[in-house]
């Protein structure tokens, strides 16, 4: 813990890291409208490809007759899911779950691409050819409620081949019962639960509903591809495709071209946060640009992007504790959407290990999960998720200081094992540290539910949670630096989306150097290795570090090869018109005995002998470094270790009146461990309190259940938050320096979304629960009022 | 665009240096505009992609070889103080003839429902939503894109501000966001943070910059007075 290993880990002065205000390197690309998206890209003599969606929730097509489409004029090429090409295409995108064709006759959800691609002139002709294709569409029984489709006389909706569980189902714990229905099984044991309710004097149950809720793309998902003859690396043609990937590899991979030639030149991703499977309409273009000879593009709509980011659960917990708030076994069984096949098992079983009881020191806990087969939609890979079941342990924090009438604040603290591992006794300093500022912030004065009224006569209510920062770096990072003529360059692939990762190692960069920010250069380029991408601000501390690293690697070479050039100056050149050549002051010495700062290497025993970088070494040089930093938390047990901590709090009013919740305040007291980038992890909280407001007020995925046809798969039905609904954040952040990353650092990522602090709040007030999202009708249904 | 080539040490391919600042932005800005051709010279069928030298010509072809099809029309717009002439069919919105015909790919789509003001341009003083207007519509009106705006050197204190305040994540409805402000303060030079809340109430942005640019455009509307 802390960076000990790492060179200059244990730092004090900061010059640059932590600083507010540095432009991004891209911002004014970004603000000007300059910067290109996938969505954005109009090739000449492009085309335009479509998928068939079905317009069922569950349905195979049986036969189609693309005869009419194929007449019409514009259309240029329709393929289905019988064509020999389509057959021999494998995704080797981010994904995970079973193995099915890349396209069949077969669609698990209504909207769900399926059978055929039409490729035209334009999208209007696309449209047009979609709704001429003679389809014979055998409609099979659908499941959208999960709780229907658990019990046993619901009608499976999944062919017997198909049933294969996704990463982490079923086996990972080993000892589950076998598949049945449409329901496979996913449970862990820890201690002896029944020992542990035995010990407990007290023993609550409660029900908790995670929500659904839609993916986080601005931009709509899509891609435009071409096949050239260029120069971009050798014989033979590139593929070039802009919008499609994090990496190249996934599409190299795909089409088996070399990966130095497959091209993406754009930068910008778009706000793709944890959500990183590639769509369809990002993978198939190369195909149909090959088919057609011209470039193609495929972009869905906003209707088409409703895929989720988070996965529906319904969680029933029993908890046993002691009189002193201590817990002494947690049951949690829950039944989750499994979604369409080859959903991301994160959001079911993929974060059964990640929850909120290895922070406990209770080891007596059983999670057992029955993964429900629905026909509500597909999850690609996501990692917001991570958070979201932890707020099964925020309530039963919540409920047992209700039951004890004492601060939840009390409670957890009981309740956290110590810094080093689950048996260690001792307070963890960042959480203690986080509440004792969140009590300032908060004016904090806990009080029972519904207790206490507002001079307007509203409820007041409360809440509090916490959660670790985890340290991320279990993804290697490849660095790489140089000076060239003068200047420091630090070479990235990108992409950009939106988490000022690049900028953040960019100002490490300087800091190790003794330059300032705007010095660094940054070299764009899609063929270079590094990508400081990792996750959110997890990945951005973990690559820091790496660089931090290659900064040091490169100031060592500078630094011994302006002793070289001092002590072996070129000789004079013909320019230099007989001028005697000013001896360097650095003659003689040693690198050790130099140091650079103010944009100068200088001599640490006389620091007025400087010569700025430029002149004190002339020749280029350059640094790499290949690892990660130590110790990652997700490869050490997440919870298992408590080193940086974030506390969260929610103060509400509620109108018993109306239903309507107004947020009084939000507060964030963090310790990512050392602040790196203040402007953007105060937007990243920010982005994530707005985004947990979203799903436990506001957002909500509505089905007709007698066809499985989702209802609000669009901005007008399916609302987020505006500039008008959200409250002011207060943030404090603290650092202890105690993550494993860049000087400390851990990040926050993931760690404060959650799906439950709104709703203790409400409950606070009101003292009944309302399930998310919390409109105003089901608090008043919750009152009794309507 | 500020470009450099550079041979780099231990690669084998030159590398592109691009620098984003207020001053090469603007000029690519401005570039993208001069682009725009004020005349049509040809006249490409929507369906068969041949290309004609006259309107007449397309549309004999249309009426011989597409007789069920919506013939384009000429409209002539007024986009960031230029004029031009454009082929669009009737029902092509604003939106799409900014990106498929006159190459302004600054204003972004996100929902294409009227919602999330990433769209928006600015008509004739006022915030409009160009995926909800029909190109056809906006004859005789005078538009301003995010192209417009980043190309006035007049506007910088915004661009400058929205960088420093990070008034943006992804960015991707930065420049939707940027024409609001852009609307809001020619109209209010001297905006309350209410009435900036109000006029930004309808731009959606998915990576929680909210406050930010209530920050970014108070400074910006200080720094434009003191400029003016
Ligand atoms: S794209 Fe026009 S308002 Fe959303
Ligand atoms: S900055 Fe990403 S949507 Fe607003």
């Amino acid at each position: 813990m802390a960076d000990l290993v790492g060179a200059n880990g244990q730092r004090e002065n900061f010059r640059i890291v932590g600083k507010p205000n540095t432009p991004g390197k891209l911002s004014y690309a970004l603000a000007t409208g300059i910067a290109k998206f996938g969505i954005d890209y109009v090739v000449p003599n492009m085309l335009h490809a479509k998928f068939l969606r079905s317009p069922y929730a569950n349905a195979k097509v049986v036969s189609v007759d693309v005869t009419k489409a194929k007449a019409i004029p514009g259309v240029v090429d329709i393929v289905t899911w019988e064509d020999e090409d389509i057959k021999n295409l494998n995704s080797f995108g981010e994904s995970f779950g079973p193995k099915r064709p890349w396209l069949d006759n077969y669609a698990e959800h209504e909207g769900a691409e399926v059978a055929v691609i039409v490729v035209a002139e334009n999208e209007d002709i696309c449209e047009e050819a979609l709704r001429q294709l003679d389809l014979d569409w055998e409609v099979r029984p659908h499941l959208i409620d999960i709780k229907e489709g658990r019990k046993q006389d619901a009608p499976v909706i999944r062919e017997p081949a198909n049933e294969i569980p996704g990463l982490g189902g079923p086996g990972m714990g080993g000892g589950n019962p076998p598949r049945k229905g449409n329901v496979t099984y996913s449970n862990l044991v820890a201690g002896d639960i029944e020992a542990g309710f035995h010990e407990a004097d007290h023993v609550i149950e409660y029900d908790l509903y995670l929500p659904p809720f839609a993916c986080r793309f601005p931009n709509p998902s899509g891609s435009v591809a071409w096949w050239s003859d260029d120069f971009y690396a050798g014989e033979g043609r590139s593929l070039h495709i802009e919008g499609a990937v994090r990496e190249r590899k996934a599409i190299s991979n795909m089409y088996r071209m070399p990966l130095e030639k497959t091209v993406q030149e754009g930068l910008f991703m778009g706000g793709k946060y944890c959500d990183w499977g590639l769509r369809k309409s990002q993978e198939i273009t190369p195909l149909l640009a090959k088919r057609t000879g011209r470039p193609v593009r495929c972009v869905n709509t906003r209707e088409e992007s409703f895929d989720f980011i988070m996965k529906e659960r319904y969680m029933h917990m029993k908890v046993g504790f002691k009189d002193s708030g201590l817990i002494t076994a947690v049951d949690d069984y829950s039944i989750a959407d499994g979604g369409v096949e080859g959903s991301s098992s994160f959001g079911t079983s993929g974060d059964q290990r990640y929850g909120p009881y290895n922070t406990l020191k209770c080891q007596n806990i059983r999670q057992r999960m029955e993964i429900v087969d629905s026909n509500r939609g597909k999850m690609y890979v996501s990692g917001q998720h991570c958070p979201f079941n932890w707020d099964s342990g925020t309530m039963a924090v919540y409920l047992i200081a209700e039951e004890l009438n004492r601060d939840p604040i009390d409670i957890a603290r009981i309740n956290l094992h110590g810094p080093t591992s689950q048996s260690d006794p001792t307070p963890v300093p960042s959480f203690e540290a986080c509440v004792e500022e969140g009590k300032k912030l908060m004016n904090w004065s806990w009080h029972k539910a519904g207790t206490k009224r507002l001079p307007d006569s509203r409820l007041h209510g409360m809440s509090f949670r916490y959660q670790m920062c985890p340290r991320h770096a279990f993804s290697g990072y490849e660095s790489k630096l140089e000076l060239r003529d003068g200047v420091v360059h630090m070479a990235t692939q990108g992409p950009i989306f939106g988490v000022f990762a690049v900028e953040c190692n960019a100002m490490v960069v300087a800091e190790e150097l003794g330059l300032e920010y705007d010095d660094i250069s940054i070299d764009f380029d899609y063929r270079e290795k590094f990508s400081p991408v990792g996750g959110g601000a997890d990945g951005t501390t973990a690559s820091a570090w790496v660089t931090k690293e290659c900064a040091n690697i490169l100031k060592q070479r500078i630094l011994e090869a302006v002793i070289e050039e001092a002590d072996n100056p070129a000789p004079p050149s013909m320019f230099s018109f007989g001028q005697p050549q000013v001896p360097s002051p650095f003659k003689g010495l040693k690198p050790e005995d130099l140091d650079m700062a103010d944009g100068k290497v200088f001599v640490k025993a006389e620091p007025s002998k400087g010569v700025p970088l430029a002149q004190a070494v002339k020749r280029n040089l350059f640094a790499t470094y290949s690892g990660m930093p130590p110790l990652a938390l997700w490869t050490q047990g997440m919870g298992r270790m408590l080193d940086t901590m974030n506390t969260a709090y929610c103060e509400v009013a509620v109108d018993t009146e109306t239903g309507e919740v107004e947020i009084l305040k939000l507060g964030v007291v963090a310790d990512p461990g050392k602040i790196m980038r203040l402007t953007s992890l105060e937007s990243q909280i920010d982005q994530v309190m707005y985004f947990s407001q979203g799903c436990q007020l506001l957002e909500d995925f509505c089905y007709d259940e007698r066809t499985g046809v989702k209802l609000n798969n669009n901005m007008i039905d399916y609302k987020i938050p505006t500039m008008l609904d959200v409250p002011d954040v207060d943030r404090h952040f603290l650092e202890s320096r105690a993550g494993n990353a860049a000087y400390g650092a851990s990040g926050i990522s993931h760690s404060l979304a959650n799906t439950h602090l709104i709703i203790i709040a409400i409950h606070n007030a009101i003292g009944v629960w309302v399930d998310p999202p919390a409109t105003p009708d089901k608090i008043l249904e919750a009152l009794g009022k309507v | 665009m500020n470009e450099v080539k550079t041979e780099k040490l231990g690669e084998a391919w030159p590398s592109v240096e691009v620098r984003y600042t207020h001053e090469t932005t603007q000029v690519m800005a401005a570039e993208v505009i001069e682009k725009i051709p004020p005349l049509l010279t040809e006249f490409r069928c929507a369906y068969c992609e041949r290309v004609f030298g006259s309107l007449s010509e397309l549309q004999a072809h249309y009426t011989s070889e597409h007789p069920d099809a919506v013939v384009p029309r000429i409209i002539t717009l007024h986009i960031n103080s230029r004029y031009c002439q454009v082929l669009v069919e009737p029902h092509w919105t604003l939106k799409r003839t900014l990106q498929y015909r006159l190459g302004l790919t600054g204003t972004k789509e996100m929902c294409d429902k009227g919602v999330c003001g990433s769209c928006t341009v600015i008509m004739d003083g006022r915030p409009i939503l160009s995926c909800t207007t029909l190109a056809v519509e906006c004859e005789g009106k005078d538009i301003q894109t995010i192209e417009g705006i980043a190309a006035e050197l007049k506007n910088k204190p915004l661009i400058d501000a929205y960088c420093k305040w990070d008034a943006m994540q992804c960015g991707y409805c930065t420049p939707g966001f940027l024409v609001t402000a852009k609307a809001l303060l020619d109209k209010f030079p001297e905006p309350t943070e209410e009435q900036i809340k109000e006029a930004l109430s309808g731009n959606i942005c998915s990576c929680g910059t909210y406050p930010r640019h209530i920050t970014a455009i108070m400074e910006a509307s200080e720094k434009m007075r003191q400029g003016a």
